[in-house]
């Protein structure tokens, strides 16, 4: 009884894929998305955004989550060249080991589009922010209220990842342009509010008073610091500056718990990368590369982000 | 004067009885060489706080603890973690409900996962570590579901309380640690339920024909895990004030690490809340202590299975002694 | 050193051995010559495996010297007794199911050719056909060692003690699950054995095993060296004296032969594939046997009755009510207990204290709340220790560490205090020495005599005739006899169990 309905939902499955198939053929382009991770807040914004203006254009997305697998992700673009989209838009898991899907691609006569970070074989269009620039902002933000003098920490995301490979490097671009900064402790909190909120407490036991700002490269682990210093009664002696915006960010940047957060726009990074998508496909000029800027958000500013 | 035995030597007898000695001695090892390395160590607030960061851990160990002396093994943990979390969290909006909601919540659904491996393992006699794994997945496709792939924030005041506040400046979680110990130990050493726990993860054939209901011993175990699940992700959820669908990923192996360490056999029919209380603050202490001294986590993750080795080990040949 | 062969092999000299504060061996010795099978007799823990273990290296004496042709030795471990030619066939063979005879012979030998590491499989083979051949087993040496019966995997081990080269072979038990006609082409291996100068160190509770092939036996008892005489010299009540220590007049007590109403009535049960149209009565008092050869179908038949099967056909009348009895758990509910067969497989939990074995099935009793009252507990597990003289170092000591007899005491134990009025005993005294036996016989008269009802199942004639009042035989599944103390015999109970 059990095995049949597994049967009957899998065909349902498969001929509702077989649908969407039918319908590409017509006049709506149907384009192949591959994402990170839909279990990070930012990309699905992302996402959603593009599912949004896909309806708005009439375009149909088959939309996959990679779940940080690179090799997935391949595979996942194999499946897509194989069911003959007219493009693909790929945020990439990971700078070398999603390059092959790329490569794939362009040999496949599809069009890719990378959106939110890069892989290292060039796509035929990319659409993101440069990450390197979201850790200088922040890193400046952290050298300005501390007068370029000053003990700073950093939190690391999941070490190797492009993300934290770039953000650390322009933190690290201001550093050296700063020598009164002094980086007394960096380690990983894996992305993870917990994880950072652990790290920071135990900070507070070795380094006490001695720690004047704090850069952690999400907002996640910037709320776990903030926590933590909270807890500890020193958040007011402490900057706290992160990255993304989400929206927990934006209500602790208006409390001012949060000193600043980087404003990453997924919704310009969404749209302009469906819409840079269709433009490949009907042939028009376009862009190989737009860089959606960050944007610094503190307290002044903040009513602007939220929505 | 002559005695016989002093009354150290018995105690220390009886450590080794319990099959904890050789996880006590590291224990006492590692904190006594921090404690020299670094003088941050050893000071009160420290000590709070790594009992307060070792509560979830600890709380999910004991859970796996009941699992794993049945002979079984629950790997559905860290997404239960997930999906109470986001449940609760989903209810403990400021003026929405009042406070009991939210961890009732939490409760049932950690109830019924832990419920539903248990029901799956007994009826299909599909190994746990199969039906488990498969839970773990179906978790975590739920906490996604629950919370639509994002974050659920803005708890009220009353439920943050649970993980960030301090009754007479103790941290709520430790009292809620020192408690649920206190009850897990109850359950395993004076109750009949306990007894047959041991009787079949021991022997399974042999606890039936003793007029024991593996089965209803079975359902027991994993629901109970599936319940501190519930009041981990509870105290996650407060202590982060965010209902996170991806939290606790990994929490498994950390909770029947800590477990293994205390001297739960993973064969089954052995194992206490004491060893398993020690294998979790072992954990902590020593995570802790890498990042007072300041260690890059590369080195941390290969100091910290450096020693999960060398406890069993140790434990091992004491045992064979 | 030159050996003549009339020399002993192996000399044992005052061997001491202790664990704890408890002298396992106190001063043994041992004398074993060239192509001579040697009894070594003992109740369980009277020191038998401490002496093997020594011999095998898994121990180490505390005291005294063991020569070995001529020579002052003391194994170190395994291999250097193997190499020495000595060799142990254990009562739980220790084969790789999965892999083929020659493999199981060689493993850890495997020979080599080209490239180190790749096996020279054909080597193996023919070695082993020879090996078998010489030892006249028609036994394939591709079969996997899982197809093989008991007795076809025990011959596997004997050839590979052969094939170490072995001058010393110990056999423990080696015909406890053996059908009659395979020890006899057990014994013919044995003395083929013999005749090729290899000694045999023999294990056996069995007294017919003994008058068939012994030359000499040797008694221990308590860890005592008791003495060692030809096997000649020996009859029954001899050896039993110098195992006990003591005589026993009768091995089985006489009964009461009181009997009271019926507790038990089954009819027409059956299970498709294992037996069927089973009936019979049980009366409070009553000791009913059920025979039959080995596979006739009589544990199948108890464990449905205790609900560790489920019955297809058939009803079970308890106290003249009908029954339907799911598990274990209503079985004991319903006032029946169990005694396994298999005390490693379905009796003892390893790890498990001796008080929290006997308590096991009646733990409800020491309920205070919610809570286990550990003071009554301990009483009850202290009068059972009493009561059926079980030799234990104290209550809290691991279930496993005790001997067979006392295991088996502790498992009688264990249903004796879920107060059962119909017990079933399935092979109770299989593996145990002629002691531990005897105080089993009269503890099965001291229930009947305080109205409890007993189905006794057992391979041993002489305790089906001793002990019972009546008994159903069984063959192939099927009841074929019911037979009254009077109707009962030896020929009688076989002719029924061969019945076809």
């Amino acid at each position: 009884m059990k095995r049949l309905l597994l049967l009957f939902t899998t065909i349902a499955a498969l001929t509702s894929c077989n649908q969407a198939n039918d319908d590409a053929q017509g006049d709506t382009p149907l384009i192949g998305v591959s994402m990170l991770s839909m279990q990070n807040e930012f990309i699905v914004n992302v996402s959603d955004e593009m599912e949004k203006k896909a309806e708005a254009v009439g375009a149909e997305l088959i939309m996959v989550d990679a779940e940080r697998s690179a090799l997935k992700q391949i595979e996942q673009i194999e499946s897509f060249i194989a069911q003959g989209v007219s493009a693909i838009i790929m945020n990439p898991c990971e700078v070398e080991a999603s390059s092959p899907a790329v490569t794939k691609a362009l040999a496949a006569g599809i069009p890719i589009i990378n959106v939110n970070s890069a892989t290292a074989t060039k796509p035929t269009a990319f659409v993101g922010s440069d990450d390197v620039e979201s850790g200088r902002i922040a890193m400046e933000y952290i050298a300005k209220r501390l007068g370029g003098k000053g003990n700073v920490i950093m939190i690391h995301g999941y070490m190797g990842q492009a993300a934290q490979i770039q953000r650390e490097q322009g933190a690290r671009e201001i550093l050296t342009k700063y020598p009164g900064l002094k980086l007394l402790a960096h380690q990983t909190g894996e992305w993870d509010r917990a994880k950072s909120m652990s790290l920071m407490e135990n900070w507070i036991q070795s380094y006490g008073n001695k720690v004047n700002a704090v850069f952690a490269q999400n907002d996640e682990m910037g709320m776990g610091a903030v926590k933590a210093l909270e807890a500890a009664g020193i958040k007011d002696k402490v900057v706290v500056v992160s990255i993304d915006a989400i929206p927990d960010a934006l209500r602790a940047v208006e409390k001012g718990t949060l000193d600043a957060t980087v404003f990453q726009n997924a919704a310009r990074q969404g749209s302009q990368a469906i819409e840079t998508a269709l433009k490949i496909i009907d042939k028009q000029p376009y862009e190989k590369e737009i860089l959606v800027p960050f944007q610094l958000v503190t307290k002044e500013n903040v009513a602007e982000f939220k929505k | 004067m002559i005695k016989t035995q002093s009354p150290l030597l018995a105690r220390a007898n009886r450590i080794r009885s319990l099959g904890i000695f050789g996880i006590l001695f590291a224990f006492v090892v590692i904190c006594a060489s921090l404690a020299l390395t670094t003088p941050r160590f050893l000071t009160v607030p420290n000590l709070t706080i790594i009992l307060t960061q070792v509560s979830i851990n600890a709380l999910l160990a004991f859970g796996v603890t009941f699992v794993i002396i049945t002979g079984g093994i629950d790997l559905s943990l860290g997404s239960m973690v997930a999906v109470t979390g986001v449940a609760a969290a989903l209810f403990a909006h400021p003026d929405t409900y009042p406070l009991v909601v939210p961890l009732l919540v939490a409760l049932a659904a950690g109830l019924a996962m832990g419920g539903f491996n248990g029901l799956v393992i007994t009826k299909s006699k599909v190994p746990p570590f199969i039906v488990t794994l498969g839970t773990m997945t179906i978790g975590r496709g739920l906490a996604l579901i629950l919370s639509k792939g994002r974050p659920v924030s803005n708890l009220s005041d009353g439920f943050n309380f649970i993980g960030g506040g301090q009754v007479f400046g103790i941290p709520f979680p430790i009292i809620i640690l020192v408690v649920v110990f206190g009850l897990c130990s109850l359950l395993l050493k004076k109750t009949i339920w306990g007894r047959y726990m041991y009787a079949v993860g021991g022997n399974e054939q042999a606890a039936r024909a003793s007029g024991i209901s593996v089965a209803k011993i079975k359902m027991l175990v994993y629901t109970l895990c599936g319940a501190l699940a519930a009041l981990a992700g509870i105290v996650l959820t407060s202590r982060i004030t965010t209902g996170q669908p991806n939290a606790g990923q990994g929490f498994e192996l950390d909770a029947i690490a800590a477990a293994i360490i205390g001297g739960t056999s993973t064969s089954g029919g052995s194992g206490t809340m004491t060893g398993t209380l020690i294998g979790a603050l072992l954990i902590g202490v020593i995570s802790n202590g890498l990042d007072l001294l300041n260690v890059t986590s590369y080195y941390q993750e290969v100091v910290m299975g450096v020693i999960i080795i060398g406890a069993v080990v140790l434990d091992g040949l004491n045992r064979k002694r | 050193m030159e050996s003549h062969p009339s020399d002993p092999i192996l000399l044992v000299k005052s061997l001491s051995k202790s664990f704890g504060g408890i002298k396992a061996l106190d001063e043994v010795q041992f004398t074993l010559h060239r192509g001579e099978v040697h009894v070594l007799m003992g109740e369980n823990g009277a020191g038998k495996s401490t002496l093997m273990k020594i011999l095998m290296g898994l121990e180490t004496a505390d005291l005294g010297e063991i020569t070995f042709a001529g020579e002052p030795w003391a194994s170190r471990d395994v291999r250097d007794s193997l190499a020495k030619g000595i060799s142990m066939i254990h009562q739980e063979l220790q084969v790789v199911p999965e892999l083929p005879v020659a493999e199981n012979i060689f493993l850890g030998r495997e020979s080599t050719r080209w490239l180190p590491g790749w096996l020279d499989d054909p080597g193996i083979y023919q070695k082993t056909n020879n090996l078998l051949t010489d030892l006249g087993m028609t036994l394939d040496a591709h079969a996997k060692m899982k197809y093989l019966s008991v007795a076809e995997m025990q011959m596997v081990e004997i050839a590979k003690a052969i094939s170490h080269d072995a001058k010393i072979i110990i056999m423990d038990e080696p015909t406890s699950a053996l059908s009659d006609k395979e020890v006899s082409t057990l014994f013919g291996i044995i003395k083929d054995l013999k005749s090729k100068g290899v000694a045999i160190i023999y294990i056996s509770h069995k007294m017919d095993e003994i008058a068939q092939i012994a030359d000499t036996v040797t008694v221990l008892r308590d860890g005592k060296y008791v003495g060692t005489k030809p096997a000649s010299e020996l009859d029954q009540n001899a050896l039993i004296t110098m195992m006990v220590g003591r005589t026993i007049e009768s091995l089985f007590p006489e009964t009461t032969g009181q009997k009271g109403e019926v507790v038990l009535s089954v009819k027409n049960l059956g299970i498709p594939g294992k037996f069927q149209d089973i009936s019979f009565d049980l009366s409070a008092g009553e000791v009913l046997g059920l025979a039959g050869l080995m596979g006739a179908g009589r544990t199948e038949v108890a464990r449905a009755i205790f609900g560790l099967d489920s019955l297809a056909e058939g009803t079970v009348f308890i106290k003249k009510k009908k029954v339907t009895i799911r598990s274990p758990e209503e079985a004991i509910r319903h006032g029946v207990g169990y005694v396994s067969e298999d005390r490693k497989g379905w009796g003892c939990i390893p790890g498990m204290s001796v008080q929290h074995t006997l308590s096991l099935s009646s733990l409800r009793d020491h309920l205070r709340g919610s809570l286990i009252n550990g003071k009554s507990e301990h009483t009850a597990a202290n009068r059972m220790v009493n009561d059926l003289h079980i030799k234990t170092a104290s209550l809290s000591q691991s279930v496993l560490q005790l001997s067979g007899g006392n295991q088996q005491k502790v498992l009688i134990g264990k249903t004796l205090l879920a107060k059962p009025e119909i017990i079933i005993f399935d092979e109770p005294t299989r593996g145990i020495d002629i002691g531990a036996k005897h105080e089993i016989y009269k503890l099965i008269r001291q229930l009947t005599a305080g109205g409890i009802a007993i189905l006794l199942i057992s391979s041993e004639l002489p305790e089906i005739l001793g002990l019972c009042d009546r008994v159903v035989v069984l063959s192939q599944g099927r009841q074929t006899a019911l037979l009254s103390r009077e109707e009962m015999s030896q020929e009688k109970i076989m002719q029924h169990a061969v019945h076809s």
